[in-house]
């Protein structure tokens, strides 16, 4: 997962493991949030499919509903032939430049501005297992913090059979981050942006705990239903890994967030409709979870309890002009019972709102442009949203354009199934920013000071 | 010249047709070659090419009337359509089109079927005129 990083301030280890309880969602949203992933060419091979069979554009995460059914059958389909290596890689390299330079180069080596970096280089474990046991897992090196670690995964066993004369995929997915296994992209975890800045910024500070606040900090089970290609439900648990696992597998130890509640629990109901043509879904979703940052069992919990509503819209017609909508919202009510004990938060309870809509179009499947407008609000709380923001308050709002160009993946493209790349031009602007328009940090940078111009490569093969 | 045509004649024309109609003979319809491409790349091409030697997930198109099924050599077959003895006439396409399912129980193609029969018609007509 590509990190957007916040200058260091010298704040106390202790402060920051507290704090990071209720930011870690933004550390994944402004500091990242931004999904990495994937048309995984080695699908490509399995299947004997194009990339633009399953993804809108020929790349990237945007799922077809032939997709979003590859993904709930488990990774397992295939044309039948044997000697598939369900291996892939990925490199991402970009240059990032925001309108005023930050104030401190934003990671060890890099500039206060006009950084040129490689973002990701990727390995995947992606593909068919077994008839019915698939596996999506990657591993980064992320060139800017110039680490390696465990980025999303995602192991499905799959099974195909017929209820009452429909047919039904029951599955279980063995993963860790909710929402990585969610066949739609309009939650958090594939929503677009699919690709951002490493460097730059992408979104405030503050997000709810669902939008990328446990990834890959924790290990979840969940058990789904895909009845009638139309009705998808799911149920799960997680669990935090612990402190040396999380060391184990490049997380490092020091954002742990600590233990989760044993009601931990992640649910999701949706529709999809499919005429070919034409599909849309609308859904539900839900995360809670209690978080005990000590990990002292009896001590006080921050309290999350998240709530979404989703929907999106296809026309793939001819798939010579494509165009989608995707939407989303998010109510996260907080009880932050440990932030007010310990004095980080003055507010006992709070709610964090995250709304999200985005429209793209792809000409031919190749040439592609996407708007989508974001906004987080929330209730004001001084000590909580303290340093780094104005009057106490969570608020950013903002616009992201994006163009691209995807070469391949199509059945006549050179190098197919092998050669993919996407290149792209993306600008995030912001209305506001931590919860002001201007002079946010009291420093006198303004939120449009933070609007970033992002230029990627992006290839996997 | 403009020549009249007799009421009674007119009349006889009318009732033909009516008669037809009602008793659900086919009244010829040319196809629409442009429209049946148009249905291939709505709802077959995700899985198959009409290019010749191309199997994708399902196999190559390319010259599939008169074919017949199970036949291309470097494809996996199901069973049930190594076993269905079917040759791809207009009829036997239309009606695995139609209902696949249906067509060849214990066949492979996840695909619920093509309801409407001038969309079947075009794209039949349109695979039969790929060389």
């Amino acid at each position: 997962m590509m990190k957007t990083r916040i200058p260091s301030c010298g704040t106390p280890p202790r402060r920051l493991r507290r704090r990071s309880v209720l930011f870690l969602g933004a550390s994944a949203a402004l500091a990242g949030g931004m999904p990495s992933a994937h048309a995984v060419p080695s699908f490509a091979r399995q299947t004997g499919q194009d990339c633009a069979a399953c993804h809108v554009g020929a790349y990237g995460p945007q799922l077809t509903p032939y997709g979003m059914k590859f993904k709930i059958g488990g990774y397992t389909d295939t044309d039948g032939k044997d000697g598939k290596v369900p291996l892939s890689g990925m490199l991402v390299a970009a240059f990032t430049r925001t309108d005023k330079s930050q104030a401190e180069p934003p990671a060890n080596h890099t500039h206060r501005n006009d950084n040129l970096t490689l973002d990701e280089a990727s390995v995947f474990l992606a593909g068919r297992l077994s008839d019915k046991l698939g596996a999506f897992v990657q591993a980064t090196y992320d060139g800017v913090e110039q680490r390696s670690s465990l980025d999303h995964a995602d192991i499905r066993l799959a099974h195909t059979l017929e209820l009452a004369g429909k047919e039904a995929v029951l599955g279980l997915s063995v993963n860790n981050n909710p929402g990585v296994q969610d066949p739609f992209n309009t939650l958090p975890t594939w929503g677009f942006p699919y690709i951002g800045s490493a460097v730059g910024f992408t979104a405030g500070d503050a997000a709810t705990m669902f939008n990328g606040g446990l990834e890959h900090r924790v290990l979840g089970a969940s058990a789904y239903a895909f009845i009638d290609n139309a009705l998808y439900a799911e149920v799960g648990t997680y669990r935090a890994l612990s402190p040396s696992v999380q060391s184990r597998t490049g997380q490092g130890r020091g954002d742990d967030m600590g233990r989760l509640g044993g009601g931990t629990a992640y649910w999701r109901l949706a529709w999809l409709q499919d005429w070919k043509r034409q599909n849309f879904s609308a859904g539900l979703f839900g995360f809670n979870t209690d978080i005990q940052p000590d990990r002292l069992s009896g001590g006080p919990t921050n309290r999350y309890r998240d709530l979404g509503i989703d929907a999106s819209y296809q026309f793939l017609g001819t798939r010579e002009h494509v165009g989608t909508v995707y939407t989303s919202f998010i109510r996260e009510r907080q009880t932050r019972n440990d932030l007010f004990a310990v004095g980080e938060a003055d507010n006992r309870k709070g709610s964090l709102n995250e709304f999200r809509i985005n429209a793209s179009y792809y000409y031919k499947q190749t040439w592609g442009v996407t708007a989508g407008r974001f906004a987080t609000r929330g209730n004001r709380d001084a000590t909580l949203y303290g340093d780094g923001y104005a009057n106490g308050s969570p608020d950013t709002s903002g616009t992201v354009l994006q163009a691209d160009w995807t070469p391949w993946g199509k059945e006549d493209s050179w190098g197919a199934p092998w050669a993919n790349l996407r290149l792209g031009l993306q600008y995030t602007m912001f209305d506001k920013f931590n919860g002001a328009r201007r002079n946010y940090d009291g420093n006198g940078r303004d939120a449009k000071d933070n609007n970033t111009l992002f230029m990627f490569a992006w290839t996997s093969f | 010249m403009v020549r009249c045509i007799s009421s009674s004649t007119l009349r006889v024309f009318m009732a033909l047709l009516l008669m037809a109609l009602a008793s659900g003979i086919p009244v010829a319809r040319a196809a629409d070659l442009r429209h049946g491409e148009d249905v291939f790349a709505q709802e077959c091409a995700e899985c198959h090419s009409v290019r010749e030697g191309k199997n994708k997930k399902g196999p190559s198109l390319s010259a599939v009337s008169g074919r017949k099924a199970a036949s291309i050599a470097d494809f996996v077959y199901s069973d049930a359509m190594k076993q269905s003895g079917i040759v791809w006439t207009a009829s036997a396409l239309d009606a695995y089109v139609a209902n696949p399912r249906k067509a060849v129980p214990g066949g492979k193609m996840k695909y619920d079927g093509l309801a409407d029969a001038h969309d079947r018609e075009d794209l039949i007509a349109y695979l039969g005129s790929l060389k």
